[in-house]
């Protein structure tokens, strides 16, 4: 389990002495999309008594993946069932091209100034940034050096291999396509080369079930981002990072408003709160892990970052590119993985 | 019965027990797995566990770790109730008056009655969002009633149907010549015989309630959070073990519930005596 | 016949429930599926020409529906020994029998499918015991296969098959199986020309509910059947959830819910033969 004493910690340094209250529907209310797991208990922990602190704003939370919380907000279409939400970039983009998300004006944050230039756009603020590489576990298999290596033995036969559904997945899968020759918007070298060594793969999985099938030993490699194996390592599972030899992937999570909140304003105090400095650094230590946008804060040693400039480094994709692609992909990944 | 034990009845005895016990092996070792799973040291669900500890039970009951496990109990455990009790008093009085027409009609309605199940959860889920919407009706707790009573209400009619198919027509007709009313002959004669499909039905439809995922998701709000859902990201992104303790106490339960039933049952029957 | 109200009004309840709650989302559903466009603005029959154009959708229905039947068969095969024995138990026995047969409903679909990852994979349980024996040398590929999967099925879908079963068989008058065996029928005739046909309404009922909701199982098939095993509801949930093109989503759900009510329509036809034997 989590270091339930640290995390109380970091609740209780915010003043976060009525920890968890009772939630009042009163006029200071909002409630959040917010993803289950981590995220969902750092939020509950950190964010929820600050921002009752502060503006005396009730947060109420409603723990669904970003895919999930678009096709909530697309199904009740006007009457969103959350005043604000936090997404993936793909998600992003299909949020804003579906007219889901209501217009973001970065001059109503007060701590925007706190954040790079490039955290803030039209749509809404970037709160933290997830990276993503290669997992695997030191019992079973020595350390891969690069996405190729997924594809050769011995790792290939110990891979769990995930699709496109996820956006960690995606953009795993453009890095191994890119190996063989291929692009952004180009996979196809990858579909061909996992389907040579298909017989050998060890799992082909739902992202979901991915963790459960490395940790009972299923398969001993997989993509994954920094935050889930900081979890699962922190739980006893043998499992250790690699930033590929090609660099590894980040992309940033941001947070929007639906279309036709209620409550605008509050949404805007929720998010100045999670970027404040002290929500950010509390966010940053484990057992939550999570990569602060704040550039006044001190980043922890165990990040998968020395400082916010090193993103210069890591790779980045254009998901505006991508998200018009990713149908096709599914379906082929389908059709060439069938048995 | 004086009659030698023939070949093939032996063989009938092995054979069947063998498969018998088969059937029993495979219901019970995934519960088997569970249930030690819950009792682990271990941070995660890692079987085999290398130690024994009630940790997960502990951190499960304590109000300040477990306090959104426990809402999400509680509209769990209310939206199955109500949802079930609905839905066994519809589809009982549906599959009355179906069971026994043979019209065209009839057997159309008893399609529809069974689609909910045939329907990936998924599109109903998704449609049902859409449709209540677009009528002004936002997700809430009475919603997510409504949509489990739509979605489980098929074991009752099923499983009821089943059970009057195989009534005796000749009961109903015989306590009605005899003058018994409509509703008297229903309420001795039928509801009796049929009262352990109709049980069977409702019990699946509890469950089947309880284990929902996709109408919940789309139904339900921040508010009514549902304790699948809640276990399925626990499961996804952290191994949580108190998901396997859940387990734990709702067999706790079922077992409880056995051991009454076995009490009031030798109960009633010592009074009678 | 007294205050009799026409049998058919009981339905009325219900079916008034399901106009306004089922009905009116699954007519929207259908709707949706006439719109070329995932932001349902064209009308238009493109994604149904795209569904039924695409041979790969039609080996996927096959396949679902193979899914089905081989979880009814085995479910069958399994669980109708496992009835006739509850039946000749006595009231304690049975009490904890059927304890036993609702097991796999206690436990929530998320825990037990990561049960039958440790039941079946590669370290799993059943690996480790052959290999202890020596029975095999490596491990079987049993998790992210169809036979894996069916098995695992068998244990989730058996108290639908048993449960109505069991209800049904448990009313079969003694005296008839007695008065079979004083006629000199040995135990298995027995069980093929009494027991079984009077049987028969219950089995039919259960392997309704297990053939639907084993080919709609979306987690179990794709958590434990891995995503290379391909089932419609999979495509459902990468087409609702995950590239969002309703209009595609709602014509795949269309095609599982009619494929399906197929096979259960005509099961149901045979059940409602049986019936009708029985009582002439």
């Amino acid at each position: 389990m989590f270091n339930r004493r640290s995390l109380l910690t970091g609740a209780t340094a915010l003043g976060g002495a009525s920890l968890l209250p009772m939630m009042a529907w009163a006029k200071g209310g909002l409630a959040a999309g917010i993803y289950p797991g981590p995220w969902e208990d750092a939020y509950r922990a950190i964010v929820q008594p600050a921002l009752k602190k502060a503006y005396d704003i009730d947060l109420e939370f409603a723990s669904l993946f970003a895919v999930d919380e678009i096709a909530k907000l697309k199904a009740s279409r006007g009457a969103p069932p959350f005043d604000a939400l936090v997404l993936d970039p793909g998600p992003r983009i299909t949020a804003i091209e579906g007219g889901l998300l209501e217009k973001f004006d970065p001059k109503k944050l007060t701590n925007a100034s706190k954040l790079p230039p490039s955290f803030l756009d039209q749509w809404g603020v970037c709160v933290s940034a997830q990276v993503v590489g290669i997992a695997y576990n030191p019992k079973k298999v020595p350390a891969p050096k690069g996405w190729g290596d997924l594809l050769k033995d011995p790792w290939v036969s110990r891979l769990g291999l995930s699709g496109f559904q996820t956006t960690f997945g995606t953009v795993a899968l453009i890095e191994l396509a890119k190996v063989f020759g291929g692009s952004e918007t180009n996979v196809e070298p990858a579909m061909v080369e996992l389907k040579k060594v298909l017989p050998k793969v060890a799992a082909v999985g739902q992202p979901a079930a991915m963790p459960g099938l490395f940790q009972q030993g299923q398969c001993d490699v997989m993509f994954t981002n920094t935050q889930v194996v900081a979890i699962l390592k922190g739980k006893g599972v043998d499992i250790e990072f690699v930033k590929p030899e090609t660099g590894a992937i980040a992309f940033y999570n941001t947070f929007h408003i639906s279309k036709g909140s209620e409550q605008v304003e509050n949404a805007y105090k929720y998010f100045d709160t999670i970027i404040s400095k002290d929500v950010q650094t509390a966010l940053m230590q484990p057992p939550f892990s999570f990569v602060p946008a704040n550039k006044e804060v001190v980043l922890a040693p165990d990040l998968p970052l020395k400082s916010l400039e090193e993103f210069s480094g890591f790779v980045v994709h254009d998901w505006a590119k991508i998200n018009p692609l990713r149908a096709a992909w599914i379906e082929k990944f389908n059709k060439d993985m069938a048995k | 019965m004086g009659r030698r034990q023939s070949f093939a009845d032996i063989s009938y005895g092995f054979v069947i027990g063998a498969i018998a016990l088969l059937a029993v092996v495979i219901i019970v070792t995934p519960v088997i797995i569970v249930v030690i799973l819950s009792f682990t040291d271990h941070q995660s669900l890692k079987f085999p566990p290398t130690g024994f500890s009630l940790q997960w039970y502990q951190q499960l009951f304590d109000e300040s770790q477990s306090r959104q496990i426990h809402r999400a109990a509680g509209n769990t455990l209310e939206v199955a109730a109500l949802s079930t009790l609905f839905g066994v008093v519809l589809g009982t009085l549906a599959a009355l008056g179906l069971a026994r027409s043979r019209s065209v009609a009839a057997r159309v309605a008893d399609s529809f009655f069974l689609s909910p199940l045939v329907l990936p959860g998924i599109a109903f889920g998704l449609a049902a969002l859409m449709y209540f919407t677009l009528i002004g009706i936002r997700p809430s707790l009475g919603l997510v009633i409504a949509g489990h009573m739509i979605v489980t209400v098929p074991f009752v009619v099923r499983t009821t149907t089943a059970s009057l198919s195989q009534l005796d027509p000749a009961l109903n007709d015989s306590s009605q010549s005899l003058g018994a009313s409509w509703f008297y002959t229903l309420r001795r004669v039928t509801l009796p015989l049929i009262f352990p499909g109709i049980a069977a039905g409702a019990f699946l439809a509890f469950m089947a309630s309880v284990d929902n995922v996709p109408v919940s998701l789309f139904l339900s709000t921040a508010r009514t959070d549902m304790l699948p859902i809640r276990m399925w990201g626990m499961m996804e992104a952290t191994l949580d073990v108190r998901i396997a303790a859940i387990s734990g106490i709702l067999i706790t339960a079922a077992f409880l519930l056995m051991l009454l039933m076995e009490w009031t049952v030798g109960l009633t029957r010592r009074m009678r005596d | 016949m007294t205050l009799k109200p026409a049998e058919w009004q009981l339905a009325l309840p219900l079916g008034l429930a399901f106009a306004s709650l089922f009905l009116a989302p699954f007519l929207l559903l259908f709707g949706v599926s006439f719109f070329n466009d995932d932001q349902i603005t064209q009308p238009g029959f493109g994604q149904w020409i795209k569904f039924f154009g695409d041979p790969f959708h039609y080996k996927v229905i096959a396949d679902t529906l193979l899914l089905g039947v081989k979880t009814v068969a085995a479910t069958v095969i399994v669980g109708y020994p496992l009835a006739l024995v509850f039946i000749d138990l006595g009231p304690r026995l049975q009490r904890v029998l059927i304890f036993i047969i609702v097991m796999p409903l206690l436990l929530s679909v998320v825990v037990r499918t990561f049960a039958w990852i440790v039941v079946l994979g590669r370290e799993g349980v059943i690996n480790t015991l052959l290999l202890h024996l020596g029975v095999i040398s490596e491990p079987l590929r049993l998790l992210q296969t169809e036979l894996g999967l069916v098995i695992s099925m068998t244990q989730i879908e058996m108290p639908l098959m048993l449960l109505p079963l069991i209800s049904v068989m448990s009313r079969i008058e003694p005296n008839l199986r007695d008065a079979s065996a004083a006629l000199g029928a040995s135990r298995w005739r027995t069980l093929f020309t009494v027991i079984v046909p009077l049987s028969m309404p219950g089995l039919i009922a259960g392997c309704l509910l297990v053939f639907a909701s084993s080919t709609t199982a979306f987690i179990s098939q794709s958590i434990i059947g891995g995503v290379r095993l391909i089932y419609l509801p999979l495509l459902i949930w990468q087409q609702s959830l995950v590239v969002f093109n309703w209009p595609f989503a709602a014509v795949t759900s269309l095609a599982l819910l009619v494929s399906v009510l197929s096979v259960i329509a005509a099961l149901s036809y045979l059940g409602r033969r049986a019936g009708g034997a029985i009582h002439g």
